[in-house]
């Protein structure tokens, strides 16, 4: 159980019998009225996103997941296919519930599993992440205002502005929440 | 220490002070002061207080609080005087939260008006919208205001009829027929609360300032009694999503503010910080004037009429900032 009070970003709460991860929360008071955690929650099997409210000082059930280091290695056409770094079991997600993290799925990379009662319900995307330009248009140098950008696409399909210095075959850092260009990567 | 507020800001919310006090003072108001720091305060089961105490070598020491609005005090000057009276003052709630809209002191600006009731007031209220926002002000804040009745925003939001929701498993059993968690032994209050937060409070119409009226009678506290209908002489305003002003047709009726101070008193014995109740103020209503008090955040109505999203740009000095200065003087 966890108190309205402590629920925090990231919080994994049980909501109708379903797991849902904390996306948003802030502290409400009504006026002439007690104190309230109003929270924005996916669920992890759908990836819709709900609000609840919850009195601070009262408990609600959190879901009990575990965090488990997968690679991630292919995609078979409706699931996303990881093996398990410890014991090498092989399982997919489906893609429907997690469409919007196939852009940042690297083939043989290793991402932290949200495991809910033995299923992987989720994938914990990096804060930054490493990608190849693998499309890039060829701008002339000293055309343009410095400042200037374009877009480039990466090996796994994620579209990114980046300087115009960036050249096809290159590496750079994304920040995935933004999708925002941080540098250039030097192997 | 860390200031937030630019010197354009400091400037503008000063012409903002003076602009209120030119409103008031225009249309007969008394601009009042009175303690802010008192040995009692009204019981609002809703609010914590910060409690200090008072010293003095050859005296007994008095426990004293910080007031969390001044309507106390204005309440016994009008039972007094039977006069319009107005105040800007500083205001104190402890275990509220810190953050956007938040601030433990703020400042609060009350008005009373006699013989008046909460359509009176939203009229009014909106006159000094009309005189105080700037001309580069955004539009979400300026009059006209649109006006909702609460029963109207649960029906058009939540599909829900509030009148036939009083009873408390049937406001129970609402909630969770939207999917909402609902204790099973949630007081009405809490019920409506859940749903309202959810569902209600965050998609109300923001293109301009809103009057969310009539609030249910359930929720407890010192505005008039609608007669017939499960719902009170109380109004809400809301401006871009955020609440900046509470209104009552104050309560007059010595027996009803008697219970309403019995009831409180009784849940504030869950208080985190318990205090002295004046147990002489229901006395003031044996010859109360009709009248109704509207009660304004004011640090949240200079920042939603400057288009500002963080309470720290309209502040000096928040209180956010004290934790960042602790963490360095204790580093």
């Amino acid at each position: 159980m966890v108190r309205g009070g402590e629920i925090n970003l990231g919080t994994c709460l049980l909501i109708n019998g379903a797991p849902h991860i904390v996306v948003d929360r802030e502290f409400v008071s009504p006026g002439k009225g007690s104190a309230f955690a109003r929270v924005k929650a996916k669920s992890l099997k759908t990836g819709n996103v709900i609000t609840q409210t919850i009195k601070t000082a009262d408990s609600v059930e959190d879901a009990q997941v575990d965090m488990v280091d997968c690679q991630y290695q292919y995609f078979d056409g409706e699931n996303f296919m990881f093996m398990n770094n410890e014991s090498y079991e092989q399982f997919g997600i489906p893609l429907e519930a997690h469409e919007d993290k196939r852009p940042y799925l690297k083939e043989g990379e290793t991402y932290t599993l949200i495991m809910w009662e033995g299923e992987p319900i989720d994938i914990k995307i990096p804060y930054k992440m490493v990608f190849t330009v693998v499309e890039s248009e060829n701008y002339i140098k000293g055309d343009t205002v410095s400042g200037a950008t374009k877009p480039v696409t990466t090996e796994t399909g994620l579209v990114v502005r980046v300087p115009l210095f960036i050249k096809q075959g290159e590496k750079i850092l994304v920040n995935t929440e933004s999708n925002d260009y941080v540098e250039r990567v030097n192997d | 220490m860390i200031r937030t507020m630019t010197i354009e800001a400091m400037r503008a919310r000063s012409e903002l002070v003076t602009k209120t006090r030119e409103f008031f003072l225009s249309r007969g108001y008394v601009e009042t002061d009175t303690p802010l720091l008192a040995p009692w305060l009204i019981p609002e089961s809703s609010l914590e207080a910060f409690a200090t105490e008072f010293k003095h070598p050859f005296m007994e020491e008095m426990p004293l609080y910080l007031i969390p609005s001044p309507e106390l005090w204005m309440k016994k000057i009008i039972a007094d005087s039977r006069t319009n009276v107005f105040q800007l003052c500083k205001s104190f709630r402890n275990a509220e939260s810190l953050g956007r809209l938040h601030n433990p002191e703020f400042t609060m600006l009350e008005y009373y008006t006699i013989g008046g009731d909460s359509s009176s007031s939203a009229r009014l209220t909106e006159a000094l919208f009309e005189a105080l926002a700037p001309p580069d002000s955004p539009k979400e804040a300026r009059p006209p205001f649109r006006r909702m009745t609460m029963a109207e925003a649960f029906h058009a939001y939540t599909g829900l009829d509030l009148d036939s929701l009083v009873q408390e498993e049937a406001m129970i059993e609402a909630a969770r027929g939207l999917g909402l968690m609902v204790n099973s032994e949630a007081p009405w209050e809490e019920a409506f609360n859940i749903i309202f937060l959810s569902l209600v409070e965050p998609v109300l119409p923001m293109d301009r300032p809103l009057i969310l009226d009539e609030y249910p009678a359930g929720i407890e506290c010192l505005a008039r009694d609608i007669p017939g209908r499960p719902y009170k002489e109380r109004w809400e305003l809301y401006v871009r999503g955020i609440e900046v002003a509470n209104c009552f047709t104050e309560m007059v009726d010595g027996r009803a503010v008697a219970d309403y101070f019995r009831s409180q008193a009784e849940k504030k014995a869950q208080a985190l910080v318990p205090h002295a109740v004046d147990t002489r103020y229901p006395e003031i209503f044996g010859d109360f004037p009709p009248c109704s008090g509207v009660a304004i955040g004011f640090d949240r109505l200079f920042m939603v009429m400057m288009g500002m999203r963080d309470i720290g740009e309209a502040i000096n000095f928040p209180f956010s900032g004290f934790f960042k200065d602790k963490a360095k003087t204790e580093a």
